[in-house]
């Protein structure tokens, strides 16, 4: 088919081509189309030169080709001759059917011009027809238009007539809704013609309008309305231009008012605890506080809730007011907490705020009250038991310092046993309450508490720790033994405060260490094991959580440093006094001595009023008679024995040479066991005073190793010292160490003497009885002063 | 009677309180000391610490003429040192020289090269020029303080000045100040009190009552270390005087004397008289402390400044002296005239 259509092809577009050559004006274009492969050989080009293609075909080609071609040629000049016949013979045709045809156009024009003048003049006639129709109606549309209009007028002029009393009927029936709606269609007009025409109507409605805002106002404000009758009545006045923003501001400001109605006072929370407790005992009394203050912050949530729903755009004030509301009740309760406040009247007064929030808290959920009241819930639970520890700790130092004004005057009447053992009540007590308080806290099932339960474990952990530290650090600033921070700057304020410090209470503060160390800390580390456990894990976090055995050592440390320091300050006194006696005299140039020194009184009445503090406040301790340890016991035996035989070799060979004698005592003291001066102290009454005692004879053997004694001072001095022996061991535990302590103050004195001749054992005796005489006879008169 | 202890000993024939480190002495580690007897004839003993530092050599025994209250070695000449002597009823203050030749009679006479007796009351010690060549001398009695010069080959010494600190206060002791010349720090009765020698006047004074024994930081300024009877040992900065920077507990009994070490900074020497020398380190942070931070605190954060505690000796310990040549070395003397040298090397890695 191809084959066949391609010959077919060839054709038609040759005689295309031929006949558009034919008519078109331009050869060059109707050949464009063949003459792409136009070359010498294509005769259909325009520039096809019949010679040249001549000669070409002559010189390529043989004979027979050139005869095939000639064939060929004849065939297609054959083809084109009837091809441009049969062309010419259908052009003719065509043109005799045209002319022809204009032939019969030009007879049929005629006559046609006058059909068309008498068409024209008919069509005139109609339009001129109507016309005078449309002039001859023209008025009575016009009035027919206008008794319309006036019509519409008379029907709105009849409606705002009778608007008011459309509008009383919808008061009436409280169709503010219809009402609203009515009135807004006329307005308008009233507000055109108000001033002229409708005066009355105007007036008339704008009462009854008035009348209804005011009616959807007092609905607005009622508590009792229903809130969607609320909101629409919003809504209406909002329609009625009435400035709902100012409503708005007015509801909230009451709303607002109200909140301070709604706080817990400081002076009255407690008042709401005391009521609230008394509720329990008397079911009748029905207008508690704490009703009252439920009632009041359940008006102020529903409050809330309708204010919510009437102006949505007014959340946020919502929200800072609860929020305020919130932080109000806890900034009270710090207030509140800020005075002494035992744990079940806070929580009483916690459980009334959380049921506040807890309350609003439903109405705006958004407002993340919950999380806000759950931090300052944290913050105010941490302050209370803060607070609590302070408080206690307050009330320790205040039982301490509460005697000691009156202590100077009376410490005869065992004031320091007083303060000791109110100390020690306090700090007991002090530390049962706090516990209870705290299982209170503990125990408490409000939904916070359960949350912070943990925190509020490690809380008290801590504050435990702090509390123990801090009160070490004040008993150690009680005692003088350091300045508290506050006047470290200025140490002439340290000194003079550690000068005025009794030393009984340094005792007493001492004592109340152990006794920390051994009970409370014991049983506050019990306590905290058996229901304040569990905690750990988040204190250890913070900070160290309490490590009783660390706050053990502390105090057995500052029990260790008070007593020292007690004794020290003692000792100091004495040293003073001692001090005073061996600078003052010229001992080169000593009299004969006929009376013991004073100053042996004065130290013997030192080491009483040290006896006396010290029965108060210290327990007694297993009396043993030699302080050392059991592995050199019998060394100890030996060592007072030989004391003894030593003294009385020192009474006996009194009338021989002193050198010899010194000899002996220097003998003797070879061989006698190094005598243990310096032991450590123990919280006993007798180790107490027998420490003091030691020191002090020191104290008196280096002051006298300072001077130089003629024969008359050394005798004084063993005058002296003989006289102490028999009271010094009476009060003293350690016989051997303080009759070592008296000969070795002698040998001092006999090394530091010019001329040692010691007195005569008779003169020694006399004179001793004599002081003793003297001196009872002084207590004598005492006694029946007293009597 | 001796225990386990490290020290070399040395025995005095008679009772002594004083010992001295020759600090001019650049060839040995030597120390003087003198007796303290009232009916014997007392000496000064010339002690020098074998090379091995396993023995203690008397190098010199010379006799003195009274008992011996304050012996000081001259700073820069190691043959002349001073001392204060009683009588029993008076006391003087004297320069000696050590005659040339040692070991050759057993008891030469000590060459007096000067005699400070212009003064009055109760001498109670001879301070030197802390450091070189220099002539100037302080002394102090109960209640004056001399400066004098010395002239070694006048054989004399003039008063150069002299200011009275007030019957009251009865001083008792001093230290020269190695980082001002010019400050002096005397104890009193009731306070620590400082001179300027230029102006012979009282300027300053720390309110610390019975303080037995004074001594200046030579490797800090500004730092001094004082010992009290009853309340132990205090480190003060002379800055802001007022409080203690440090509190160190110091002994069961008075704490008599303190020393600080030469070279190393915050070691110091304690002498009781419990019978015990304490080896302290006072941290060298103790100055550099934030002021908000009571004392307690510190102390309290600081481990036990208590380093050794020597306690062997017999009796109360009242002479205590650092080797300035060896500087781990240092000497003590107890009561019966027993001289202890010991080694602190062990403590040294501690600090």
């Amino acid at each position: 088919m191809a084959t066949e259509a391609a010959p077919m092809d060839e054709k038609a577009k040759r005689m295309r081509d031929l006949l558009s050559s034919f008519y078109a004006p331009d050869p060059s274009i109707s050949t464009s189309g063949s003459s792409i492969s136009a070359s010498f050989d294509n005769i259909n080009s325009t520039s096809f030169d019949a010679d040249q293609y001549m000669d070409l075909m002559i010189k390529k080609s043989n004979l027979e080709v050139l005869l095939q071609r000639h064939v060929q040629m004849a065939a297609e000049i054959k083809n084109l001759d009837t091809d441009l016949q049969m062309l010419v013979y259908e052009n003719y045709n065509k043109f005799i059917s045209a002319t022809d045809t204009i032939k019969r156009m030009k007879s049929n024009i005629f006559g046609m011009e006058g059909n068309m003048d008498q068409l024209l003049q008919k069509i005139m006639s109609v339009q001129s027809r109507s016309d005078g129709v449309n002039t001859s109606l023209f008025e009575k549309r016009e009035h027919i238009e206008k008794l319309h209009r006036t019509r519409n007028l008379l029907r709105k002029v009849q409606f705002i007539y009778d608007l008011p009393a459309r509008l009383q009927k919808c008061i009436k029936s409280e169709t503010y809704g219809d009402a609203v709606r009515f009135y807004i269609g006329a307005m308008p007009i009233l507000k055109v013609y108000g001033d002229t025409s409708f005066q009355d109507c105007r007036r008339a409605s704008e009462e009854a309008i008035e009348i209804i805002i005011k009616n959807l106002q007092t609905k607005l404000f009622s508590d009792s309305e229903s809130i969607q009758a609320r909101a629409e009545a919003a809504v209406l006045l909002k329609q009625l231009d009435v400035p709902v923003d100012s409503l708005k501001d007015k509801l909230l400001e009451k709303l607002e008012q109200s909140l301070d109605g709604l706080q817990i006072k400081p002076e009255e929370a407690s008042l709401l605890a005391e009521h609230n407790d008394s509720s329990n005992d008397a079911e009748s009394n029905e207008q508690l506080p704490a009703k009252i203050h439920e009632d009041a912050v359940r008006g102020f949530s529903e409050a809330m809730r309708a204010y919510r729903e009437i102006f949505p755009d007014s959340e946020e004030r919502l929200f800072k007011l609860a929020r305020a509301l919130t932080a109000m009740h806890f900034e009270n309760m710090e207030l509140y907490i800020r005075k002494r406040v035992s744990a079940a009247d806070f929580l009483r007064i916690f459980r009334i705020i959380w049921e506040d929030v807890v309350l609003m808290d439903e109405v705006l959920p958004e407002a993340e009250l919950s999380d806000l009241s759950a931090e300052a819930a944290q913050v105010t639970v941490k302050k209370f038991v803060a607070r609590t520890f302070s408080h206690l700790q307050q009330d320790i130092s205040d039982t301490i310092l509460k005697f000691d004004i009156n202590q100077r005057e009376a410490v005869e009447e065992e004031v320091l046993k007083v303060v000791l053992e109110a100390s020690k009540k306090a700090g007991i007590q002090g530390t049962t309450d706090i516990f209870q308080d705290f299982r209170q806290l503990l125990d408490e099932n409000i939904g916070i508490f359960v949350k912070m339960k943990d925190l509020i474990i490690g809380w008290i952990q801590n504050g435990f720790q702090d509390f123990f530290r801090s009160l070490e650090a004040q008993f150690l600033v009680l005692s003088g033994k350091t300045s508290s921070s506050k006047d470290i700057e200025g140490g002439l304020v340290e000194g003079k405060s550690s000068d005025k410090i009794h030393a009984g209470l340094i005792l007493v503060l001492a004592q109340l260490s152990v006794f920390v160390e051994q009970k409370v800390i014991p049983r506050v580390s019990e306590e905290i094991a058996a229901s304040f456990s569990g905690g750990n894990s988040q204190a250890f976090e913070n900070g160290p959580a309490f490590i009783p055995g660390e706050l053990c050592r502390v105090f057995h440390a500052a029990s260790e440093k008070l007593l020292q320091h007690y004794i020290d300050t003692r000792t100091q006194k004495i040293s003073v006094l001692l001090r005073k006696r061996f600078k003052t005299p010229n001992w080169v140039k000593h009299k004969e001595p006929r009376e013991v020194h004073m100053y042996v009184d004065m130290f013997l009445h030192e080491l009483e009023e040290v006896g006396k503090e010290v029965k108060q406040v210290l327990p007694q301790g297993t009396f043993r008679k030699h302080k050392r340890t059991d592995s050199n016991g019998s060394n100890t035996t030996t060592s007072s024995r030989s004391n003894t035989l030593h003294n009385d070799k020192m009474t006996r060979s009194n009338s021989q040479r002193a050198r010899s004698q010194l000899f002996e005592t220097h003998l003797a003291k070879l061989f006698k066991q190094k005598v243990e001066i310096f032991t450590k102290v123990e919280f006993t009454q007798e180790s107490v005073v027998t420490t003091t005692v030691k020191l002090c004879l020191k104290s008196l053997q280096e002051y006298v190793r300072l001077q130089t004694f003629n024969r008359s001072g050394f005798q004084q001095i063993q005058l002296d010292i003989q006289f102490l022996k028999a009271p010094l061991k009476e009060t003293v535990e350690d016989e051997a160490a303080i009759d070592f302590l008296l000969d070795e103050v002698i040998v001092a004195a006999s090394e530091r003497c010019l001329d040692v001749i010691p007195l005569e054992p008779p003169i020694l005796d006399k004179l001793i009885q004599a002081k003793l005489a003297k001196s009872k006879e002084h207590n004598n008169n005492n006694n029946t002063v007293s009597s | 009677m001796q225990g386990g202890s490290s020290g070399i000993g040395y025995g005095l024939k008679y009772q002594a309180r004083c010992i001295s480190d020759v600090k001019a002495d650049t060839d040995y580690t030597s120390f003087l000391t003198g007796t303290l007897s009232l009916k014997e004839e007392n000496e000064v003993h010339l002690l020098r610490l074998s090379s091995g530092g396993s023995e203690l050599i008397c190098e010199g025994l010379f006799s003195h003429p009274n008992e011996i209250w304050d012996l000081a070695s001259c700073p820069f000449d190691q043959r002349i040192f001073s001392t204060v002597f009683s009588t029993g009823e008076s006391f003087g203050a004297a320069i000696w020289q050590i005659p040339e030749l040692y070991g050759q009679l057993n008891s030469p006479q000590l060459e007096r090269v000067a005699s400070l007796d212009a003064l009055v009351g109760k001498i109670n010690c001879v301070l030197w020029w802390p450091s070189g060549r220099c002539d100037k001398l302080i002394s102090m009695d109960e209640q004056n303080i001399f400066l004098w010069n010395l002239d070694c080959s006048k054989k004399s010494a003039e008063v150069i000045s002299k200011d009275s600190a007030g019957m009251l206060h009865s001083l008792s002791g001093g230290a020269w100040n190695p980082h001002d010349v010019n400050a002096v720090a005397a104890t009193g009765e009731s306070s620590v009190q400082f001179w300027d020698l230029r102006t012979m006047k009282k300027v300053n004074s720390i309110e610390h009552a019975h303080v037995r024994g004074v001594d200046y930081n030579p490797k800090r300024e500004h730092i001094l270390i004082t010992a009290e009877d009853e309340s132990g040992i205090h480190v003060w900065d002379l800055r802001k005087a007022k409080v203690p920077v440090q509190e160190l507990p110091g002994h069961t009994h008075w704490t008599w004397a303190v020393k600080c070490n030469p070279e190393y900074d915050g070691l110091i020497l304690s002498a009781g008289t419990d019978s015990a020398v304490n080896l302290w380190y006072a941290s060298a942070s103790s100055s550099d402390e934030k002021p908000s931070q009571s004392p307690v605190e510190s102390i309290r954060q600081r481990v036990n400044p208590l380093l050794n505690s020597y306690t062997d000796y017999e009796d109360s310990v009242y002479g205590l002296a650092w080797s300035s040549r060896e500087p781990w070395v240092f000497a003590s003397l107890s009561y019966d005239g027993r001289v202890v040298i010991e080694s602190v090397k062990p403590f040294l890695p501690r600090i």
